[in-house]
């Protein structure tokens, strides 16, 4: 997760660098150490960087890092050829590397030759069963190929040895959502919330499968987590208060006749109405209309 | 005894300055030496999955409040489960840990290795210091100590009542030893082989690693008392609602 401080020195630099000031190499290292998604532009700055002999040179030992940074990116923005011209370079300087063996495969894969990828990654896996990043393109490989069922099994093998990866739980439950598959979904969420506790998301987003399963219990249990994700982010996450009054009026739904557990918290769901309406009021005021129209209609 | 000794301050040019040259740039040797030698070692499935599992354990443990009792009782039963439990290690397996890891060849050449690497520039240079260095006062220790240090810190010196605060060169010796570590971690980078002491520390408590902290683990976990935090956090929810709405 990538935090507010180091966002906002990422856009800086990346507007730095996009009205023609210096700092590219800069930016570059910073994309590389919060491992942002920023293919076009990292291909831009570093393909000029790598042109240029002199910059080149001024670089040192981290040229073949930026080579490999630069390859990544160009199989993003499907400029195959500068890939395989980064790849030989690397190969020349690296003949026997497994991280050179795995841009190959990675290119193979950028070219669709499926197969062909799947043989050089198992290869790379002979020499090395414990390499992370290798599994992950497999799984990465059987999600393109839309093959969601062997990704899932993928997934679940390589989270049997690396249980403590959370970005594969991560990847998993959004696959398991795709799937409406949400029992599984919650369990892997349930896992994030335990290595990282106080991300919002996580709460948000395990409080949005529990009150898509339903039931009472996990309707109330939904409620808690919308609540917890207002506590965590302040108050100015927007689709928490709607989760409240959703949870509020199904609770009221399902347990209709049988005495209402209100003891709790009474007010919260009037409070979350008022929350939004002053919210719209402040940044949509045109859509208010809606969203009291929508709230008038889940008071019970 | 409260005189004043007046040092040379040819010793300070000849010997404190001249032993901490050559005690940096063996250490700067080494280092080179080591990364020369490396061998990479391929990770251990077994032993890397027990890493996970114990570090999984212990966000179990941690955050334990933050989920639902269900799901906490469920994951606590799969971890300490006597027949199939992930923590659960029988008693027989616990004495192979260490009978294997001395048996496995590669793992013992890997000790070797490290601890050679470490032994002779040490006993080397230590032969050196007594041989040239020895005989005379080398520095005053800024600090008053007691009597039980004069025959550590003055080996060479037979005085028994020069002040044990003039010690010899040997302990200026060991000042640098430990001392130094400091200074490689800014020269040579975080991850160097001059660190003597942490791997000293790590010899003592070697090969039980495994089954003792899956046991640690296991214990914790069934300790731990589930409370669920989230009833609190509507409150809260509520409180920071109403400062919103105001």
């Amino acid at each position: 997760m990538v935090s507010k401080t180091e966002e906002t020195q990422l856009n800086s630099l990346e507007n730095q660098v996009d009205n023609g000031g210096g700092g590219a190499w800069e930016y570059l290292c910073l994309v590389r150490k919060l491992k942002v998604r920023r293919s076009d532009k990292v291909f831009k700055y570093g393909l000029s960087i790598l042109n240029d002999p002199k910059k080149r040179s001024a670089l040192g030992p981290e040229e073949w890092t930026l080579y490999e940074q630069v390859a990544i990116a160009a199989l993003d923005c499907q400029c195959l050829d500068v890939t395989k011209d980064c790849i030989k370079v690397l190969q020349k300087k690296f003949p026997e590397s497994k991280r050179v063996g795995r841009l190959n495969g990675m290119l193979l894969e950028a070219k669709g030759s499926w197969a062909e990828a799947e043989k050089a990654y198992s290869s790379l896996l002979e020499d090395n069963s414990l390499d992370q990043v290798i599994h992950k393109r497999r799984v990465a490989m059987a999600k393109a190929q839309g093959n969601i069922s062997e990704a899932i099994e993928l997934l679940n093998k390589y989270l049997e040895i690396f249980m403590a990866d959370h970005d594969a739980w991560r990847e998993l439950a959004d696959i398991y959502v795709s799937l409406q598959m949400y029992k599984q979904a919650a369990f892997c969420y349930e896992e994030l919330i335990l290595s990282q506790p106080t991300v919002p998301l996580y709460h948000l987003a395990y409080a949005d499968v529990l009150y898509t399963l339903g039931g009472l219990e996990n309707l109330q249990t939904a409620k808690k987590y919308y609540a917890s994700t207002i506590d965590l982010t302040g108050g100015k996450n927007t689709r928490a208060p709607f989760g409240i009054c959703l949870c509020t009026s199904a609770i009221a739904q399902v347990s209709k006749g049988r005495n209402r557990e209100d003891k709790e918290s009474p007010e919260l769901q009037s409070l979350a109405a008022t929350a939004l309406e002053k919210d719209y009021k402040q940044r949509a005021a045109d859509k208010l209309g809606l969203l009291t129209s929508a709230l008038r209609s889940m008071k019970f | 005894m409260a005189e004043d000794l007046v040092l040379d301050t040819a010793i300070r040019d000849w010997v404190l300055i001249p032993l901490s040259v050559v005690m940096v740039l063996i250490g700067i040797l080494r280092y080179f030496v080591s990364k020369l030698m490396r061998s990479f070692q391929v990770p251990d499935p077994k032993i890397v999955k027990e890493g996970q599992v114990i570090v999984r354990a212990r966000n179990l443990r941690a955050a334990a409040n933050f989920i639902p009792p269900k799901p906490f009782r469920s994951r606590r039963v799969y971890f300490s489960n006597e027949e199939n439990g992930l923590l659960f290690v029988p008693k027989g397996q616990a004495q192979n840990a260490q009978a294997q890891m001395f048996s496995d060849p590669n793992m013992a050449m890997d000790m070797m290795k490290k601890n050679l690497s470490m032994i002779i520039p040490q006993t080397l240079t230590f032969a050196w210091v007594n041989f040239f260095f020895s005989g005379f006062v080398a520095a005053k220790i800024p600090f008053p100590l007691t009597q039980r240090f004069r025959s550590m810190l003055q080996n060479g010196i037979d005085l028994s009542t020069v002040d044990v605060s003039y010690v010899s060169s040997r302990s200026w010796y060991f000042l640098n030893l430990f001392g130094l570590r400091g200074l490689f971690s800014l020269i040579l980078g975080e991850e160097n082989a001059t660190d003597d002491t942490q791997r000293m520390m790590q010899m003592s408590g070697f090969g039980f690693d495994p089954s003792k902290s899956l046991s640690a683990e296991k214990d914790g976990l069934d300790i731990v008392q589930h409370e669920w935090a989230l009833p609190k956090f509507e409150h809260r929810a509520e409180a920071v609602l109403k400062k919103l709405v105001s």
